[in-house]
């Protein structure tokens, strides 16, 4: 079964790498900055792509995007999955194009001889059967042949939707790298200071210290369905049978994993309560010994305004 | 009166919806500079009773609170929690969930910035320095282990200063090690700092060790407070409260006569007292063999259940890069053996079980378990003969009753007659009035046994248990040695990973030490726990009964308290050696 050997090493590895992509930020260049300088130029950037219609300028962005993206240590995987799912996406394009359009030739060629097929049929003519065959046979041809030969439509569908895609991948690879970049205290910190509510700031904090334990709580739950389960005798064509079967368990772990968790949290609200956490949500001055220290520099400035001018660099010469 | 004492007055207390009061008429002081242990059985009402001091009762939980509670001269009925919190700290059972914030230096500055003190980071460090984690302060919570995470959140209670710091079973969820150094700060800080401690605790040993009173919760109210040399005397109320006095003073009440008193004619409470109440050296006979001649590597010329051949195995980590757990790991569990696996946390105990069960495959070596080698079987298949029951049993229930739980397995197989085996395993594991509830809302001794259960359903030959005991009160304990010897009629092998010696000396034929991810040692028990170098380099301690025999200067260590009483007896009463005491 060396298939799971490595199935399994892979999930310990999966687990870390995605670990150092929310917690390892120590040397992410993003982190380095003013939360709030980043959270305001990442609202920017969210509006850039749309500015911008054709493929190579929005590809030079995506380039410069994936650039901040190594910098800030994003998961490989993380990263790995989003390619997938947009180059899926555009060749599902270059595929369905045509296979539609060959489709719909093939049922308007039914379509237009079913007149001919009712009348064969009222006659009961024996050479009805050779009649429909033949004009399914045709209309087979007709899809064939469109497929074959519109896959042209295909690449110019794959064009007209490529910028759309290049723009949501922009954004995308763009907010994983800030969020995985910047540690939550800094994030909520910045966010705190914006003006956004203390609950909100204090729940994405919050989150941030559960994940790695609901990561393992729901490993360790899906390892115990595991041990009391019985594996189809039967695997199927490429194991699918056994990966559904793992699938099926993987959903049914959320169950205990969410009662679980409600039974911590009856602690952790008394727990809060001892901390003075409700206290301190009107508070002026725990929030200002919250958001101090934070200064805008001159290099947060000069971040915002160079990557500015690459982007007007980029709209003047391409 | 002292004006900065807690003073708990007439005080009677109902939950809402409750049928009768958690509190009755409870009276107590707490005077200013004590260290304090409260006892009582489950459901006593110690806890309720603790949570009335920082005003959780009746704040958080609303109810009927009749009577008084004052803390430092504050009727705790007209201030908060949050303002109770500065003069009461609270270390709760499950401190795991009392850390709120991702790094370590955030979650102890988070109660001072919260009340908008300014000197938060000052604080913080103070207190970080003072319970020694000064050094991983940019840490993650989830990083730590469980012993630093419970230094964390007691860092968190020390970062507001307060008069009292109350701590809810610091023993419970830690190793021997670490509830032991978690005393240590405690009385460092209780001497140094002029702190007033105030532990629940179930372990005896710890209260004659480190505290100076004791208080017994029964029955909604408060029975006594002693001395702790007094209280732990009293033998009857503790034994109805399901309290174990320490194992010295259990040896003592039972030896005949005053042979194992005190001058003062009450009985030790730790082994040091109880070398000086105790005839010392009753044995001039060498014991050889007192093992009845069992070496750890009898084979009896069958086939080993389980054996690892060259094992390595381990984790990749954020910051330390590969950890490795287990290093050239070679063993083998042959049938009626009963096999302990013990260690200090992070040695490889679980990752060991784990391995056998095939959830993981080791890195290098081979693991064969009844003749397959893992790497070849899916988990579930192993499944079939070996039986893994998690050391935290929450993880193990996943349907909504303890009847359903145990028969996933068998219903899951399509067995037959699945309801009669289920009803089977519930009886003789007596769950039955277990049977409808939820396995997640049930106390922890109750979700052991369920746990148990559900791995029996599975009819294994090997049983892997982790930390059977712990987290477990002692009256739970006795039912988990108890369930262990149920348990054993049924299978092949029980191999468990633990680290309450007193457990493993008392069940175990054969220990292995593990350091390191190394098996350092493995040998009978006996041989073990008189190896104090090997237990204290791994990072374990001798059971009380193990030490004072070795202070008495025993030639073979007793193991249990029975044994050492027989042993005790036999020489007080002939007043002369006594001769074999293989058991």
């Amino acid at each position: 079964m060396s298939y799971l050997d490595r199935f399994d090493i892979s999930i310990a590895d999966i687990k870390v790498d995605l670990m150092r992509t929310a917690y390892a930020n120590d040397r992410a260049l993003l982190n380095t900055f003013d939360p709030r300088v980043v959270l305001v130029w990442t609202v920017l950037f969210m509006i850039v792509p749309w500015l911008f219609y054709d493929p190579l300028p929005l590809a030079i962005l995506l380039a410069a995007a994936f650039a901040l993206a190594a910098v800030s240590q994003v998961s490989k995987y993380l990263l790995g999955l989003l390619l997938f799912g947009q180059i899926t996406n555009i060749g599902f394009f270059f595929i369905a194009v045509p296979l539609i359009g060959g489709v719909i030739q093939g049922l308007g060629h039914v379509g237009d001889n079913i007149g001919r097929v009712a009348v064969a049929v009222g006659q009961g003519d024996l050479s009805v059967l050779t009649e429909v065959i033949g004009i399914l046979s045709t209309a087979l041809g007709l899809v064939v042949t469109t497929v074959m030969t519109e896959r042209g439509a295909g690449i110019s569908a794959v064009g007209a939707i490529v910028p759309f895609f290049l723009k949501l991948t922009i954004i995308s690879v763009i907010s994983l790298a800030v969020f995985s970049a910047m540690s939550p205290q800094k994030l909520s910190k910045g966010m705190l200071r914006l003006g956004v509510p203390r609950q909100l700031t204090f729940a994405i904090a919050y989150g941030y210290r559960m994940m790695p334990l609901l990561v393992e709580e729901y490993h360790a739950l899906v390892n115990s369905f595991r041990l009391r389960s019985e594996v189809p005798d039967n695997r199927g064509f490429l194991n699918w049978r056994y990966g559904y079967y793992l699938l099926k368990l993987s959903a049914k772990a959320f169950y205990p994993l969410i009662f679980n968790v409600a039974k911590r949290s009856r602690v952790t609200v008394e727990a809060m309560e001892t901390k003075g956490f409700s206290r301190s949500l009107g508070d002026e001055e725990s929030r200002a010994l919250r958001t101090g220290g934070m200064m805008v520099r001159m290099r947060d400035v000069s971040f915002v305004f160079a990557s500015l001018i690459f982007v007007v660099a980029i709209s003047a010469f391409f | 009166m002292h004006q900065n004492n807690i003073v708990v007055d007439d005080l009677t207390f109902e939950y809402p919806g409750g049928e009768t009061p958690v509190l009755r008429d409870a009276n107590l002081t707490i005077e200013s500079g004590e260290f304090t242990a409260i006892v009582g059985g489950n459901g006593s009402g110690k806890t309720t009773l603790c949570k009335t001091f920082n005003g959780l009762i009746p704040h958080f939980f609303e109810g009927r609170f009749e009577g008084q509670v004052t803390v430092a001269g504050t009727d705790t009925r007209e201030s908060d929690v949050a303002e109770l919190s500065t003069t009461v700290g609270y270390v709760f059972q499950d401190f795991e969930n009392q850390l709120v914030q991702e790094t370590v230096r955030d979650d102890v500055e988070f109660a001072p910035l919260n009340h908008g003190l300014e000197d938060y980071a000052e604080r913080a460090s103070n207190a970080l320095e003072t319970v020694g984690l000064k050094h991983l302060e940019d840490r993650f919570i989830w990083e730590l282990s469980g012993g630093q995470q419970h230094l964390v959140a007691l860092a968190g209670v020390l970062a507001m200063d307060p008069e009292f710091i109350f701590i809810d079973e610091p023993a419970a969820q830690l190793d021997p090690q670490n509830a032991r150094e978690t005393y240590q700060t405690l009385r460092k800080l209780h001497a140094e700092q002029g702190k007033t401690i105030i532990v629940i605790e179930h372990h005896s040993e710890f209260i004659a060790d480190y505290c100076e009173e004791i208080v017994l919760v029964s029955d909604g109210g408060v029975a006594w407070k002693h001395p702790v040399e007094v209280g732990l005397n009293k033998l009857d109320d503790l034994q109805a409260n399901d309290i174990h006095p320490p194992q010295v003073t259990d040896i003592a009440a039972t030896l005949p006569g005053d042979a194992g008193t005190l001058p003062d004619g009450r009985y030790p409470t730790t082994v040091e007292e109880a070398t000086t109440a105790f005839p010392s050296a009753p044995e001039v006979t060498a014991q050889t063999a007192a093992d009845g001649g069992v070496t750890a590597t009898s084979t009896n010329g069958e086939t080993a259940l389980v054996e690892l051949h060259d094992v390595a195995h381990g984790y990749p980590t954020l910051r330390e890069g590969y950890n490795d757990v287990l290093d050239n790991i070679d063993l083998s569990v042959h049938r009626d053996e009963r096999v302990a696996l013990v260690g200090a946390n992070g040695s490889g105990k679980s990752t060991l079980l784990r391995l056998i069960t095939g959830l993981e495959n080791p890195d290098s070596g081979t693991v064969r378990v009844l003749g397959d080698d893992t790497s070849d079987v899916l988990p579930e298949e192993l499944a079939d003969d070996t039986v893994y029951i998690h050391q935290n049993p929450e993880e193990m229930f996943v349907e909504d009753t303890v009847r359903s739980d145990v028969g996933y397995y068998l219903s899951n197989r399509n067995a037959d007659n699945v309801t009669e085996r289920v009803d089977e395993i519930l009886e003789y594991l007596d769950l039955e009035h277990l049977a409808d509830r939820d396995g997640r809302l049930l106390s922890l001794g109750q979700q052991r046994r369920a746990s148990l259960g559900i791995g029996l359903a599975t009819d294994p030959s090997v049983v892997l248990l982790d930390e059977p005991t712990g987290s477990l009160d002692l009256q739970s304990r006795r039912e988990v040695t108890e369930m262990l010897n149920k348990a054993e009629s049924r299978v092949e092998t029980v191999v468990i990973a633990s680290h309450d010696l007193k457990l493993v000396a008392a069940w175990a034929d054969r220990v292995i030490v593990l350091r390191d991810g190394a098996v350092i040692a493995d040998a009978p028990p006996r041989r073990i726990f008189s190896d104090t170098e090997l237990l204290a380099e791994s990072g374990l301690r001798q059971p009380q009964v193990t030490e004072l025999s070795t202070q008495l200067g025993f030639e073979s260590i007793s193991l249990t308290a029975d044994d050492m009483v027989e042993r005790l007896g036999a020489s007080t009463a002939a007043g002369s050696p006594v001769g074999d005491d293989t058991q």
